[in-house]
Protein backbone atom coordinates (compact mmCIF):
# COMPACT_ATOMS: atom_id res chain seq x y z
CA UNK A 1 0.00 0.00 0.00
CA UNK A 2 1.17 3.51 -0.34
CA UNK A 3 0.02 6.09 1.70
CA UNK A 4 -0.78 9.18 0.20
CA UNK A 5 -1.49 12.62 2.46
CA UNK A 6 -3.27 16.07 1.37
CA UNK A 7 -2.73 19.12 3.32
CA UNK A 8 -3.83 22.91 3.55
CA UNK A 9 -5.87 23.70 0.39
CA UNK A 10 -5.73 20.59 -0.96
CA UNK A 11 -7.22 18.89 2.49
CA UNK A 12 -10.21 21.06 1.96
CA UNK A 13 -10.99 20.84 -1.69
CA UNK A 14 -10.89 17.03 -1.21
CA UNK A 15 -12.51 17.04 2.06
CA UNK A 16 -10.22 14.33 3.43
CA UNK A 17 -6.74 14.51 4.99
CA UNK A 18 -5.69 11.29 3.53
CA UNK A 19 -6.06 7.58 1.90
CA UNK A 20 -3.95 4.38 1.43
CA UNK A 21 -3.75 2.98 -2.47
CA UNK A 22 -2.59 -0.34 -3.82
CA UNK A 23 0.69 0.27 -5.23
CA UNK A 24 0.47 -2.25 -8.06
CA UNK A 25 1.27 -0.66 -11.11
CA UNK A 26 1.96 2.53 -9.95
CA UNK A 27 5.89 3.15 -10.44
CA UNK A 28 5.63 7.37 -9.87
CA UNK A 29 4.31 10.32 -8.18
CA UNK A 30 2.49 11.16 -11.69
CA UNK A 31 1.05 8.27 -12.09
CA UNK A 32 -0.49 7.90 -8.56
CA UNK A 33 -1.75 11.49 -9.51
CA UNK A 34 -3.52 10.95 -12.57
CA UNK A 35 -5.06 7.69 -11.21
CA UNK A 36 -6.05 9.78 -7.90
CA UNK A 37 -7.83 12.00 -10.67
CA UNK A 38 -9.42 9.16 -11.49
CA UNK A 39 -11.92 9.01 -8.67
CA UNK A 40 -14.25 12.54 -9.67
CA UNK A 41 -14.32 16.15 -10.92
CA UNK A 42 -13.31 17.25 -7.80
CA UNK A 43 -10.04 15.25 -7.77
CA UNK A 44 -9.34 15.89 -11.58
CA UNK A 45 -9.46 19.63 -10.60
CA UNK A 46 -8.20 19.68 -7.45
CA UNK A 47 -4.83 17.68 -8.41
CA UNK A 48 -4.17 19.24 -12.05
CA UNK A 49 -3.05 22.42 -10.18
CA UNK A 50 0.57 23.00 -11.45
CA UNK A 51 1.55 24.56 -8.22
CA UNK A 52 1.36 21.64 -6.36
CA UNK A 53 4.00 20.02 -4.56
CA UNK A 54 4.99 16.47 -3.54
CA UNK A 55 7.05 15.17 -0.85
CA UNK A 56 7.93 11.76 -1.09
CA UNK A 57 8.65 9.82 2.58
CA UNK A 58 8.64 13.32 4.29
CA UNK A 59 10.91 14.88 2.07
CA UNK A 60 10.09 17.33 -0.73
CA UNK A 61 10.39 15.52 -3.77
CA UNK A 62 9.33 15.71 -7.86
CA UNK A 63 6.33 14.59 -10.14
CA UNK A 64 8.48 12.05 -11.62
CA UNK A 65 10.06 10.97 -8.68
CA UNK A 66 9.75 6.54 -8.29
CA UNK A 67 7.94 5.39 -5.71
CA UNK A 68 7.00 1.87 -4.34
CA UNK A 69 4.95 -0.45 -2.07
CA UNK A 70 5.66 1.40 1.82
CA UNK A 71 6.07 5.06 0.75
CA UNK A 72 4.28 7.32 2.13
CA UNK A 73 3.58 10.75 -0.25
CA UNK A 74 2.00 13.75 0.01
CA UNK A 75 0.37 16.41 -1.90
CA UNK A 76 0.37 20.51 -0.75
CA UNK A 77 -0.28 23.68 -1.63
CA UNK A 78 3.58 25.96 -1.70
CA UNK A 79 4.33 26.53 1.82
CA UNK A 80 3.58 29.72 3.62
CA UNK A 81 5.12 28.86 7.33
CA UNK A 82 7.29 31.35 8.92
CA UNK B 1 33.37 20.82 16.95
CA UNK B 2 29.61 19.78 16.17
CA UNK B 3 27.37 22.43 15.97
CA UNK B 4 24.47 22.08 18.59
CA UNK B 5 20.96 21.95 16.99
CA UNK B 6 17.72 22.09 18.76
CA UNK B 7 14.13 22.05 16.72
CA UNK B 8 10.69 22.55 18.04
CA UNK B 9 7.27 22.22 16.03
CA UNK B 10 4.64 23.04 18.50
CA UNK B 11 1.58 24.69 19.60
CA UNK B 12 2.42 25.96 23.07
CA UNK B 13 3.66 29.80 22.58
CA UNK B 14 7.26 30.13 23.36
CA UNK B 15 9.63 32.98 25.52
CA UNK B 16 11.88 34.25 23.13
CA UNK B 17 13.97 35.28 26.64
CA UNK B 18 14.27 31.77 27.57
CA UNK B 19 15.35 30.59 23.68
CA UNK B 20 18.29 33.09 24.23
CA UNK B 21 18.95 32.11 27.54
CA UNK B 22 19.22 28.39 26.34
CA UNK B 23 22.01 29.84 23.22
CA UNK B 24 23.92 31.41 25.61
CA UNK B 25 23.77 28.79 28.35
CA UNK B 26 27.67 28.61 29.42
CA UNK B 27 28.58 29.19 26.12
CA UNK B 28 31.41 31.72 26.51
CA UNK B 29 32.83 30.78 22.97
CA UNK B 30 30.68 32.26 20.89
CA UNK B 31 30.74 36.12 21.21
CA UNK B 32 27.65 36.29 18.53
CA UNK B 33 24.13 35.82 19.12
CA UNK B 34 21.47 36.87 16.49
CA UNK B 35 17.89 36.14 16.84
CA UNK B 36 14.90 36.69 14.31
CA UNK B 37 11.21 35.89 15.91
CA UNK B 38 8.06 36.41 13.45
CA UNK B 39 4.99 37.68 14.94
CA UNK B 40 1.12 37.22 13.95
CA UNK B 41 -0.23 40.51 11.80
CA UNK B 42 -3.34 42.18 12.55
CA UNK B 43 -4.27 42.89 9.15
CA UNK B 44 -3.56 40.90 5.43
CA UNK B 45 -0.42 41.57 3.90
CA UNK B 46 -2.00 41.60 -0.04
CA UNK B 47 -1.61 45.61 0.00
CA UNK B 48 1.81 45.03 0.59
CA UNK B 49 2.36 42.42 -2.70
CA UNK B 50 0.70 45.39 -5.05
CA UNK B 51 -2.65 44.24 -4.75
CA UNK B 52 -4.11 47.02 -2.51
CA UNK B 53 -7.80 46.39 -3.56
CA UNK B 54 -7.74 42.76 -2.57
CA UNK B 55 -6.97 43.79 0.92
CA UNK B 56 -9.79 46.38 1.74
CA UNK B 57 -13.01 45.29 3.19
CA UNK B 58 -16.16 46.80 2.31
CA UNK B 59 -15.84 50.09 3.82
CA UNK B 60 -12.65 50.60 2.26
CA UNK B 61 -10.63 49.49 5.47
CA UNK B 62 -7.83 47.22 5.18
CA UNK B 63 -8.96 43.43 5.55
CA UNK B 64 -8.35 42.97 9.79
CA UNK B 65 -7.08 39.14 10.81
CA UNK B 66 -8.05 38.31 14.18
CA UNK B 67 -6.67 34.67 14.29
CA UNK B 68 -3.63 32.59 11.84
CA UNK B 69 -4.44 29.06 11.65
CA UNK B 70 -1.12 27.24 10.54
CA UNK B 71 -1.08 24.00 9.40
CA UNK B 72 1.93 21.69 8.95
CA UNK B 73 2.99 18.19 8.37
CA UNK B 74 3.95 16.19 11.51
CA UNK B 75 7.30 14.67 10.72
CA UNK B 76 8.58 16.43 8.13
CA UNK B 77 8.33 20.05 9.86
CA UNK B 78 10.69 18.53 12.20
CA UNK B 79 13.08 16.91 9.70
CA UNK B 80 12.95 19.94 7.33
CA UNK B 81 13.86 22.42 9.63
CA UNK B 82 16.66 20.49 11.16
CA UNK B 83 18.09 19.68 7.54
CA UNK B 84 17.71 23.49 7.26
CA UNK B 85 19.58 24.56 10.22
CA UNK B 86 22.07 21.77 9.40
CA UNK B 87 22.80 23.41 5.94
CA UNK B 88 23.26 26.73 7.72
CA UNK B 89 25.78 25.30 10.06
CA UNK B 90 27.40 23.84 7.02
CA UNK B 91 28.20 27.17 5.50
CA UNK B 92 28.80 28.78 8.62
CA UNK B 93 31.07 28.50 11.61
CA UNK B 94 28.38 27.99 14.23
CA UNK B 95 28.32 27.36 17.85
CA UNK B 96 24.49 26.62 18.42
CA UNK B 97 21.34 26.68 16.38
CA UNK B 98 17.75 26.51 18.02
CA UNK B 99 14.10 26.55 15.84
CA UNK B 100 10.82 26.97 17.20
CA UNK B 101 7.65 27.24 14.94
CA UNK B 102 4.48 26.49 16.47
CA UNK B 103 1.27 25.18 14.81
CA UNK B 104 -2.39 25.76 15.49
CA UNK B 105 -5.01 28.68 16.24
CA UNK B 106 -2.51 31.79 16.53
CA UNK B 107 -3.72 35.01 17.69
CA UNK B 108 -2.79 38.96 16.74
CA UNK B 109 0.57 39.66 17.81
CA UNK B 110 1.38 36.19 19.06
CA UNK B 111 4.75 34.79 18.01
CA UNK B 112 4.53 31.86 15.47
CA UNK B 113 8.66 31.50 14.66
CA UNK B 114 12.08 31.80 16.45
CA UNK B 115 15.63 31.23 14.88
CA UNK B 116 18.15 31.90 16.54
CA UNK B 117 22.54 31.20 15.89
CA UNK B 118 25.18 31.88 17.71
CA UNK B 119 29.32 32.14 16.43
CA UNK B 120 32.63 33.92 16.95
CA UNK B 121 31.83 36.39 14.82
CA UNK B 122 28.54 38.29 14.35
CA UNK B 123 28.10 38.32 9.91
CA UNK B 124 28.03 34.53 10.50
CA UNK B 125 25.38 34.07 12.87
CA UNK B 126 23.31 36.91 11.48
CA UNK B 127 23.91 35.45 7.81
CA UNK B 128 22.92 32.42 9.21
CA UNK B 129 19.71 33.23 10.57
CA UNK B 130 18.53 35.18 7.54
CA UNK B 131 19.38 31.91 5.23
CA UNK B 132 17.24 29.76 7.88
CA UNK B 133 14.33 32.48 7.62
CA UNK B 134 14.67 32.24 3.60
CA UNK B 135 14.63 28.34 3.28
CA UNK B 136 11.85 27.86 6.12
CA UNK B 137 9.43 30.02 4.21
CA UNK B 138 10.04 27.49 0.90
CA UNK B 139 10.93 24.85 1.79
CA UNK B 140 9.29 23.96 5.94
CA UNK B 141 5.69 22.48 5.16
CA UNK B 142 3.50 24.98 6.88
CA UNK B 143 0.49 26.23 5.91
CA UNK B 144 -1.00 30.09 6.77
CA UNK B 145 -5.02 30.77 6.88
CA UNK B 146 -6.21 34.12 8.10
CA UNK B 147 -9.16 34.59 10.14
CA UNK B 148 -11.03 37.68 10.06
CA UNK B 149 -14.31 37.67 12.33
CA UNK B 150 -15.36 34.59 13.92
CA UNK B 151 -17.03 31.96 11.81
CA UNK B 152 -15.17 32.94 8.60
CA UNK B 153 -14.20 30.44 6.79
CA UNK B 154 -11.01 31.98 6.63
CA UNK B 155 -7.88 32.51 3.24
CA UNK B 156 -5.49 30.57 2.75
CA UNK B 157 -2.22 32.47 2.15
CA UNK B 158 -0.68 32.44 -1.11
CA UNK B 159 2.92 31.60 -1.58
CA UNK B 160 4.76 35.09 -2.89
CA UNK B 161 7.30 34.34 -5.50
CA UNK B 162 9.47 36.90 -3.48
CA UNK B 163 9.82 34.47 -1.23
CA UNK B 164 11.50 31.70 -3.72
CA UNK B 165 13.31 34.74 -5.59
CA UNK B 166 14.85 34.96 -1.90
CA UNK B 167 16.72 32.14 -1.86
CA UNK B 168 19.02 32.69 -5.17
CA UNK B 169 20.93 34.97 -3.36
CA UNK B 170 22.36 32.51 -1.46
Amino acid sequence: MIKVLFFASLREQLQRDGLEIEAAGLTSVTQLRSKLAEQGATWQSALSNEQLQVALNQKLSTMDAAIQDGDEVAFFPPVTGG
Amino acid sequence: MAVDISVSVQAEGFDPGVEYSRLRNENYSDGATSMFVGNVRDFSPTALLGFPEASLDETGGRQSVTVLELEHYPGMAESALTDIARQAAARWPLGRVRIVHRYGPLNAGEEIVFVGATSTHRQDSLDACAFIMDFLKSRAPFWKKEVGEPGDLGTWVEARSSDEKALKKW
